[in-house]
């Protein structure tokens, strides 16, 4: 659709005006900002993680810092200015930028050493960013340009600053991962005492026949659940998703409403069902379980779906609407007509999806009370009921398999 | 039939994104039943082009009149209105893949029927039987009833086709309709759109890739050449020297047969 | 020899009827499990455990549930109301070409959708399944819109959240000899999350090559191998985390990181195996052709003409998952797995609302911010 994407290049260089408010009215100081603020950000990264070790290996404490703060700032902003004027520094590689002379030439040492004297008075009180170009890169001779591999010969990445540099944050924060997490005493049980799960699996081979009929019906009830939750999900995102199409929602006011749907729902996806069912099984009441878990689930896929469903409307092919168009039909003719058909499949194959998760998140939903399979597997557990647990366990793994395969199969149908 | 059918004037088109200029002070004018064919580069402006004369893409600068209306003028709900009496065909045909060739003819339609009906699917028998005869008439009635994405790219084309002769327009713009086809069924679709030029009266706007149809479908050619009008005259006029103008030196022209 | 094509042909139909049947024995068998389902709640009101359970039937009950079903489905078949052909889009219909007359009128169109058989059918049991899923999982509008007491109280004390234990311990947790506030949990809950996702990945990559058909499928001993290493994925990954939590929970420690790693590890593996190797099936076969045509071993076409095709889209299912291990370690907690779920669960059970919500307001923030980073890295990446 020409009108629209037309109209959508128009909005977005409005848009991108607001934004350009933020900034002051400069491109120039946006990206210089968000150039040193990488690069401080990752040598203080780097200065914390290493601290983190360090204490934890030395003292057995938590500990974030071996200097005082202030000294850690000072020293990764002097390190953010010396790796900016002298390499290429980790945010020059991210924003795919290098510095250069004006006649493209490598800097000279003293070019470098003027940017990095300056930098101090350009980049640390920000304003001096707003002049083009500003007081260290005019001074020196050097300017920030897209940097380019042709007529070059690349360096092995070893022997690249940020090549270095990812190398050592790999390593220290793997060290200070392991030494956060796993004690001694842990790692030593780990390897002697797998006999304790052996209860476990012995139930896998001889299972408790006796509660089959009551483990079956808890099944069906989690598969209601995840039914239910993935029905009423779609109806409340399909309308959503097209309030939180980007193509769709123009101007500052659409573009309003598509920022704060898509915000709530990033957020909304970023706690997990089980504490959701733990808010709702306050909220509705224990009693009513499988409720408080449908709820649990309902609200996550709603936010899940409504992400799925946008970027695929984003994505649909502008050549239908513009022949819809074409012939005359109104705006609801042209959703009936041009951008249903285009979605139908692909909104039918996320629903499977979302409602193959919802299984398995229903069965973990049920341990926290939500109901179905998953209240029996805790229920057991926490009686130490083993054979059972193994039994009920066997049938959780028998379903997800199941509804995986069945989701999958009908999946390739629709593609 | 001195008033002109189409008047293009001064019509200038800038994105802006990436700033490029589409169209450069382009004019020219247009008489009922001519058949005009848009030849230029890749990237000349020829879709643009079309696609401002039934504003589809808004147009930066510049006039259009069509049948004495002033188009550029009208509201949005009127320009709806009024492209009922614009057709339009697609180099990539841009049928509803999943629904029949008959929803697909049907959808020429909508600008005739009242919005909830439609949206309910549903059409007046009068606009079924025409469908079918518009079907026949592109030959392919025993299609009708089968998922278009089954049909092979001409047979879709003249779906296309067919969806345009719904509108029962009195301008018909194609843009690149046979590109994506082979020589044969180019011809086939360029004589179902001639037939509809001579037959029905039919304004058509034509842009194409190859300078041998455009010499044997148009009866009038204009060139574009990086948004502007570089020729406008007879196919005869076109000779070797115009040919490297409008296509630069390097080019060598290709028949197709 | 004319004849053995049109038996093959027979017996494929045949099969397709029987699946058909089969589908609609499996229609009926839900019926009569609804139909079960509402006797009892109206009717008999047994419970167990505040369920109903439809499948506690008397000795001669299940015998006459399947024959009946079975009847009901075979009587399906007979007269052509039946769901499983239309799914399976059989049809009985005589082939005869349409006159341009019945073309022209339209009768080709056929019925309306909600007027032929298969539409009449699927509302029916569409309004079936609403009405038992109503009931299945106690749907209760009334509660939804009258949240209890101690939700009032909630919703009053959780804003605004109590930062009080972001960076001082909060002493409740002394005994567990780690000074439990929420900025060190949370940095050993992402620290959770970054060794399941590098292990995972790590063993997973190699695996996958055994994983994948068009490198194992040369020999019958590769195709054993493919066999075991899928067949090992798709057992793995249908186990939840959080069930794998409560095994190793068992195993090392309830409450330790360790347990929580391990859970996440062993998922890991077995999703991220499943992707990977699944890239590499649908890899290009032009480079891997040219390797062999240079004269290429196994391990040099690995890594000059799989290696390259696959290795963009490793990083992005990797970086998919590390989102997901990030997630999954936040709850992890709650079956014994280490981590900010500790805290989350605590409060939760003591009613320590405001301070909850500065658990969760911190969860939300670096869950968030992590999705945000690997969303922008996969758009980078791919
Ligand atoms: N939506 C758009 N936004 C920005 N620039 C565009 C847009 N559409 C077209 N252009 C630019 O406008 C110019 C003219 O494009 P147009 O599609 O009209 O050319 P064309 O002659 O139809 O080419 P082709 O033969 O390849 O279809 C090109 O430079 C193109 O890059
Ligand atoms: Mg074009």
């Amino acid at each position: 659709m020409a009108t629209r994407g037309d109209r959508a290049a128009v909005d977005r260089s409005r848009w991108d005006r607001a934004l350009d408010f933020l900034y002051f009215g400069s491109k120039a100081l946006g990206k210089r900002l968000s150039l040193a603020l990488l690069d401080v950000g990752a040598v203080a990264v780097l200065w914390i993680l290493t601290s983190y070790v360090v204490i934890r290996v030395s003292t057995g404490e938590i500990g974030y810092t071996l200097l005082p703060w202030w000294l850690v700032a000072l020293g990764a902003v002097e390190a953010a200015a010396l790796w900016e004027s002298f390499g290429r520094s980790f945010g020059h590689r991210v924003a795919r930028l290098e510095l250069r002379r004006a006649d493209g030439g490598d800097p000279a040492l003293r070019q470098k050493l003027v940017h990095w004297l300056l930098w101090h008075v350009g980049v640390i009180p920000v304003l001096p960013l707003l002049l083009a170009p500003p007081p260290h890169e005019r001074a020196s001779g050097l300017t920030l340009r897209p940097f380019t591999m042709e007529g070059r010969i690349p360096r092995p990445w070893w022997r690249t600053s940020t090549g270095l540099y990812m190398a050592y944050l790999a390593l220290v924060s793997i060290v200070a991962a392991v030494s956060g997490t796993i004690t001694w005493e842990d790692l030593v049980r780990l390897f002697t005492n797998a006999g304790a799960t052996a209860k476990f699996w012995r139930s896998f081979l001889s299972p408790d026949t006796s509660i089959i009929l009551r483990t079956v019906q808890a099944l069906i009830v989690t598969v209601f659940m995840a039914m239910t939750a993935t029905a009423f999900a779609v109806l409340v995102a399909v309308p959503l998703s097209f309030l939180a199409a980007r193509n769709l929602m123009r101007g500052l006011i659409g573009r309003a409403i598509y920022t704060v749907i898509r915000g709530t729902m990033s957020i909304i996806r970023s706690i997990e069902p089980v504490v959701w069912a733990i808010f709702f099984l306050v909220w509705v009441r224990v009693e009513l379980a499988p409720f408080a878990g449908v709820l649990a689930l309902f609200v996550h896929s709603v936010s899940d779906l409504t992400k799925l469903y946008a970027e695929r409307l984003e994505s649909i092919d502008p050549g239908l609407i513009e022949a819809i168009t074409a012939t005359g039909a109104n705006r609801l003719q042209v959703l009936r007509y041009a951008v249903i058909p285009q979605i139908v499949n692909p909104y039918i194959s996320f629903t499977l999806y979302r409602w193959d998760i919802n299984i398995r998140m229903a069965t973990v939903v049920g341990v926290v009370g939500g109901g179905g399979i998953g209240q029996a597997l805790f229920f057991y557990l926490k009686g130490n009921l083993w054979t059972q647990a193994g039994t009920v366990m066997l049938f959780i793994i028998a379903l997800v398999w199941a509804i995986d395969y069945l989701s999958a199969r009908l999946r390739a149908k629709l593609a | 039939m001195a008033e002109p059918y189409l008047v293009v004037e001064h019509l200038t088109k800038v994105y802006e994104r990436g700033h490029v200029v589409a169209l450069k002070d382009v004019s020219f004018e247009v008489r009922k039943g001519e058949f005009l064919v848009i030849i230029g580069l890749s990237g000349s402006g020829k879709s643009t082009l079309l696609r401002c004369i039934n504003r589809l893409i808004e147009p930066t600068k510049g006039r259009i009149f069509i049948d004495g209306v002033e188009i550029t003028k009208l509201s949005p709900r009127q320009m709806r209105k009024f492209r009922r009496r614009i057709g339009m065909i697609f180099q990539h045909f841009n049928l509803i893949k999943r629904a029949t060739v008959m929803t697909n003819v049907l959808t020429g339609r909508l600008g005739y029927n009242p919005t909830w009906k439609t949206l309910l699917g549903i059409f007046p028998r009068s606009d079924r039987e025409l469908a079918l005869r518009n079907l026949e008439r592109v030959g392919l009635l025993e299609k009708a009833y089968v998922r278009a994405d089954e049909l092979s790219g001409g047979q879709q084309q003249r779906v296309g086709i067919a969806r345009a002769l719904m509108q029962e327009p009195e301008l018909l713009l194609a843009d690149e309709p046979v590109s994506a086809l082979d020589p044969a069924t180019s011809h086939s679709v360029m004589q179902y759109i001639e037939q509809m030029n001579q037959e029905d009266g039919v304004t058509v706007l034509a842009s194409l890739h190859f300078l041998s149809l455009a010499r044997r479908y148009g009866t009038r050619i204009i060139a574009l050449k990086d948004g502007e009008l570089v020729f406008d005259g007879a196919p005869e006029e076109i000779d070797d020297r115009k040919f490297k103008e409008i296509y630069g030196e390097e080019a060598e022209e290709v028949e197709i047969r | 020899m004319a004849v053995k094509p049109s038996a093959a042909i027979d017996a494929a139909r045949l099969r397709r009827r029987l699946f058909a049947l089969f589908l609609d024995w499996l229609t009926w068998g839900y019926v009569a499990y609804a139909v079960m389902y509402f006797l009892q709640e109206y009717w008999w009101s047994r419970t167990l455990y505040g369920f109903y359970n439809p499948l506690t039937l008397p000795g001669w009950g299940w015998p006459a549930a399947v024959l009946g079903t079975l009847a009901m489905a075979a009587l399906c078949e007979l007269t052509g109301y039946s769901l499983g052909e239309r799914a399976l889009k059989l049809e009985r219909r005589e082939e005869r070409p349409l006159s341009r007359e019945e073309l022209l009128t339209g009768k080709a169109a056929g019925k309306p959708f909600w007027r032929t058989q298969w539409g009449v059918m699927s509302i029916l049991l569409l309004a079936l399944t609403v009405a038992l899923g109503w009931h299945v999982v106690k749907i209760s509008p009334e509660a939804l819109l009258n949240p209890s007491e101690r939700a009032r109280e909630m919703l009053g004390e959780i804003f605004p959240p109590d930062f009080r234990y972001f960076f001082t311990p909060d002493p409740a947790f002394e005994l567990r000899g780690f000074p439990y506030s929420i900025l060190n949990l949370m940095v050993v809950t992402v620290f959770m999350a970054l060794l399941a996702t590098v292990l995972g990945a790590a063993v997973a990559l190699p695996l996958s090559f055994f994983g994948a058909r068009n490198i194992m499928g040369v020999s019958p001993a590769g195709w054993f191998v493919y066999g075991i290493v899928r067949g090992f994925f798709n057992v793995f990954r249908s186990i939840e985390t959080m069930l794998w939590a409560v095994v190793f929970a068992i195993w090392i420690r309830w409450g330790s990181p360790l347990a929580g790693i391990m859970a996440l590890t062993v998922h890991t593996i077995a999703a991220l195996g499943k992707l990977y190797s699944e890239q590499v099936e649908g890899i290009d076969p032009g480079p891997v052709e040219a390797v062999v045509a240079a004269g290429g071993s196994r391990l040099e076409v690995i890594r000059y003409a799989v290696l390259p095709q696959v290795v963009p889209s490793f990083w992005a299912f990797t970086l998919y998952r590390w989102d997901i291990n990030v997630r999954m370690s936040t709850v992890i907690a709650l079956v014994g797995g280490g981590g900010i779920g500790d805290m989350l669960f605590y409060y939760k059970n003591e009613g320590e609302w405001a301070l909850l919500g500065a658990v969760m307001a911190t969860i939300v923030a670096v869950v968030w911010a992590m999705d945000y980073l690997s969303g922008r890295l996969r758009e980078r990446i791919v």
